[in-house]
């Protein structure tokens, strides 16, 4: 019997017992099977469920450090004009560099281990200084006898210095620019708390706001030729770094204040304490329909007629401007109408020479909320400066910002920015290293490289070759590139099974 | 003639309020249906006192998950009350609501919370906070132990808010949290949390129910709850320049008349209660500083 016989001698041979092989054999295909399915199974289930995740310069990212000082220099040019009394050599001219230095750190603020610190220093050149933000001009002359040193900051870039003798200048120009530099650095340790943080736009929106047109008059007024003449120049000096988005409204029955004011004599009284409570009328529309830029909200107030004048009080004396700011939010201006054409039922419109008062108070509150803080680049009293008698500096009428003010108003967006930009993308990197779970999409990547390299930029554009407004650039777009990393939506770590539900 | 610029010294007049520029408030009632009329009710009455403390819609985030005032079930439509007097209308004629019905979900409070909406949202859904808000947050609806139920069909966890604040804290989008919350076994809610400056409110402890106050026959259901309704109490009594603290709110509750033991967290807050104004987190903030002058702008430069 063949295939019985075959069969016997198969399981004969299975059932050999001379090698464990054979005796085990199924039990040894079973587990090797097993095993194949875990080595291939378990790499490819890890694979397949795994978060994907971008990788991040986390390292480039954590060489940013508060040890590092950020060093911004500022090239003042002497031009001390042609004309045989020496011109200022150039052993003078790092004479002064020197001495300016030492008397600008012997003034620098300490700063704790945790700060970022940022130290001024000055260049000091000959000659006339290019149209770059950091660069000025100082044009030394001998100063009539008798008169006093004085110094005279123009609207542009530029000073004219006028000194006893010109020999004498060195010592003079040297503490000039040092009482300059050590004023902003100090400045720059505090923080401002009236103002908004940088932002690329800004939407500001002027409202005229009408108490009561039923028993009194109707207002309207020409703002598109007011803000043409007097906001526009504003705007367009800071139009490289932030765009100021301008809308105007009209409400024309906006009701009373919250706060009732005090009726006196022949007039109604505001004090400084109801001040703060103006505002939140609920029925005074200011909303915006931007929907992410900060909101500056410039009220004009028209009051009934019964309470005009409406006056703000301080201490028994009327507060000439009759205006106020509210931190980090807008201003508000009263407007009393003059007495001989306002009678119930009249209409007036108000004219752009009639609004020019006012937009002069809402574009000197536009300057605070901004950033740019009073008496740029030196207080103009007297006993302020140890260098000069005389302190001078003009005032911007034409555009409302002078070179100086602008460019101190860069350097101060410059460190912030950029200290914004290194912080988020730390904070980022400490978040998606604490959360394994979290996808990391190649577009946060991209923007995290890209924050990056405008952070290295800053310090090209800042030596050798000083360009404060390029070096500004660099540190908004990494600023905003970073924001725009950390705040990406996808960036939201919910999945089906994290671990603690 | 050089236009002699004289020195624009600080008017009198400026108050500065230890670096707390503006106040946010997020009011969510996560329940949905007509017999939720409570929650809704909870949610309309702090969103009226924060208003008439004076924090304007701007700043207001009002997320309800349905609308009881034009349910078809109303026999009072287009309102909401919180008492059976009806004394006060709490849905009014200025209502904002920015979050309604199905938008209100987890996902949503959170993106909000940590600033991660679509780059569509309008700004009305943004919480818009910055290192000098003080934000006020109210929750309520239906919790247990450690969550809190979101439209009957999904919970948020007391983990995701505490990551929530943590990722607010890192990109410093609050100066100090009011965190309060009224539901069943509310103080778990609030255990969870670890970022500085938060000071957290609940109605009821762990293993405890909140419960509802007032029932009205007309209506046929609950109109508000006991803890909201005593806060309400104490707020009607409270104006815009009111000198009361934290503490004096805290002192109001009264377990037995709540039913509950409602809880308070201070351990992760800076400052004593007592030192607490209701107007940080209720108010609306506004330093002033008085102009002194006008810029010369315009006038013909003198140079």
């Amino acid at each position: 019997m063949p295939l019985p016989a075959k069969l016997r001698a198969v399981f004969q041979r299975r059932s050999d017992p001379k090698t464990l092989i054979s005796v085990h054999s199924e039990r040894l295909v079973v587990l090797v099977s097993i095993l194949i399915v875990c080595l291939l199974g378990l790499p490819l289930w890890w694979t397949t469920t795994r978060v994907y995740r971008a990788d991040l310069p986390t390292d480039q990212i954590s060489r940013f450090t508060p040890t590092e000082t950020l060093e911004i220099p500022l090239v003042f040019y002497i031009d001390s004009g042609s004309g045989s009394d020496s011109p200022l050599s150039p052993h003078s001219l790092s004479e002064i560099e020197k001495k300016a230095t030492k008397l600008i750190d012997a003034q620098r603020p300490s700063y704790a281990s945790n700060e970022w610190p940022v130290r001024y220093r000055p260049v000091v050149r000959h000659g006339s200084a290019p149209d770059i933000a950091g660069h000025y001009t100082l044009r030394v002359h001998t100063a009539k006898p008798g008169a006093p040193t004085s110094v005279e900051f123009s609207v542009g870039r530029s000073a004219s210095v006028a000194v006893p003798s010109k020999r004498s200048a060195t010592d003079t120009l040297a503490a000039l620019i040092s009482e300059i530099i050590a004023k902003e650095q100090s400045e720059t340790r505090q923080s401002d708390s009236r103002a908004l943080k940088y932002s690329p736009e800004y939407a500001i929106t002027f409202t005229l706001l009408n108490e009561d047109p039923i028993n009194g008059v109707t207002v309207d007024w020409d703002i598109e030729a007011a803000v043409d003449a007097y906001i526009k120049p504003f705007a367009d000096m800071l139009h490289p770094l932030t765009k100021l988005s301008i809308t105007s409204q009209v409400l024309h029955d906006a009701g009373p204040p919250p706060i009732k004011p005090v009726k006196s004599e022949n007039q109604t009284i505001l004090t400084p304490d109801m001040l703060t409570y103006f505002v939140n009328s609920p029925s005074w529309n200011l909303a915006s329909t931007d929907p992410i830029s900060p909101m500056l909200n410039f009220i004009l107030y028209v009051p009934s007629l019964q309470s005009q004048p409406m006056n703000i009080m301080r201490k028994d004396n009327r507060l000439q401007t009759n205006a106020f700011l509210v931190s980090q939010w807008g201003g508000v201006a009263i407007a009393n109408l003059p007495e001989q054409t306002s009678h119930p039922g009249s209409h007036i419109v108000l004219s752009r020479s009639q609004l020019q008062n006012y937009m002069g108070i809402f574009i000197s509150q536009l300057r605070e909320l901004i950033g740019i803080r009073k008496t740029i680049p030196l207080n103009s009293h007297p006993d302020s400066a140890d260098s000069m008698d005389k302190i001078t500096v003009h005032q911007a009428t034409s555009t409302g910002i002078s070179s100086w003010e602008l460019d101190y108003l860069l350097r101060q967006w410059l460190i912030n920015t950029r200290l914004n930009a290194i912080t988020t993308l730390q904070s980022l990197t400490q978040l998606t290293e604490s959360m394994q779970n979290m996808v990391v999409m190649d577009e946060i990547k991209t923007k995290v490289d890209e924050s990056l390299n405008q952070l290295n930029s800053i310090s090209h554009a800042l030596y050798p070759k000083t360009n404060h407004l390029q070096a500004c650039i660099h540190a908004a777009r990494a600023s905003s590139l970073a924001e725009d990393a950390f705040f990406d939506p996808s960036m939201v770590s919910l999945l089906y099974f994290p671990d603690q539900h | 003639m050089a236009a002699e610029s004289e020195t624009r010294k600080k008017v009198e007049g400026f108050f500065d309020k230890d670096d707390h520029t503006n106040n946010w408030a997020v009011l969510v009632c996560t329940s949905r249906f007509w017999f939720n009329y409570r929650h809704i009710a909870n949610t309309m009455s702090m969103y009226r006192t924060v208003k008439r403390m004076g924090i304007p819609d701007s700043h207001i985030i009002l997320m309800l998950a349905d609308d009881v005032a034009c349910n078809p079930r109303n026999s009072y439509p287009a309102t909401v009350f919180d008492h059976p007097r009806k004394t006060t209308d709490l849905y009014g004629d200025n209502v904002e609501v920015d979050y309604r019905g199905y938008e209100v979900t987890v996902e949503n409070f959170i993106r909000l919370l940590t600033g991660r909406v679509s780059a569509d949202t309008p700004r009305n859904k943004r919480l818009l906070t910055d290192a000098k808000s003080n934000v006020f947050i109210y929750m309520t609806g239906h919790g247990g132990e450690d969550f809190l139920k979101f439209q009957d069909s999904e919970e948020i966890n007391s983990y995701d808010i505490a990551n929530a604040f943590e990722q607010m804290w890192e990109k410093q989008r609050y100066r100090e949290i009011l965190f309060v919350i009224d539901t069943c076994q509310a103080n778990t809610m609030f255990s969870k949390f670890y970022s500085p400056n938060i000071l957290s409110i609940g109605s009821s402890a762990k293993g405890e129910n909140s419960y509802s106050y007032f029932h009205d026959y007309d209506l046929g259901v609950s109109v508000i709850d006991r803890f909201t309704y005593y806060n309400l109490e104490f707020f009607e009594k409270v104006d815009m320049a009111s000198k009361k603290t934290m503490e004096d709110l805290v002192s109001v509750y009264n377990v037995s008349l709540l039913r509950s033991h409602p809880g308070v967290r201070t351990d992760l807050f800076g400052r004593r209660l007592a030192d607490t104004y209701l107007t940080d987190f209720f108010g609306s903030v506004q330093n002033i500083e008085l102009t002194a002058e006008a810029f010369p702008i315009g006038q013909p430069e003198s140079l």
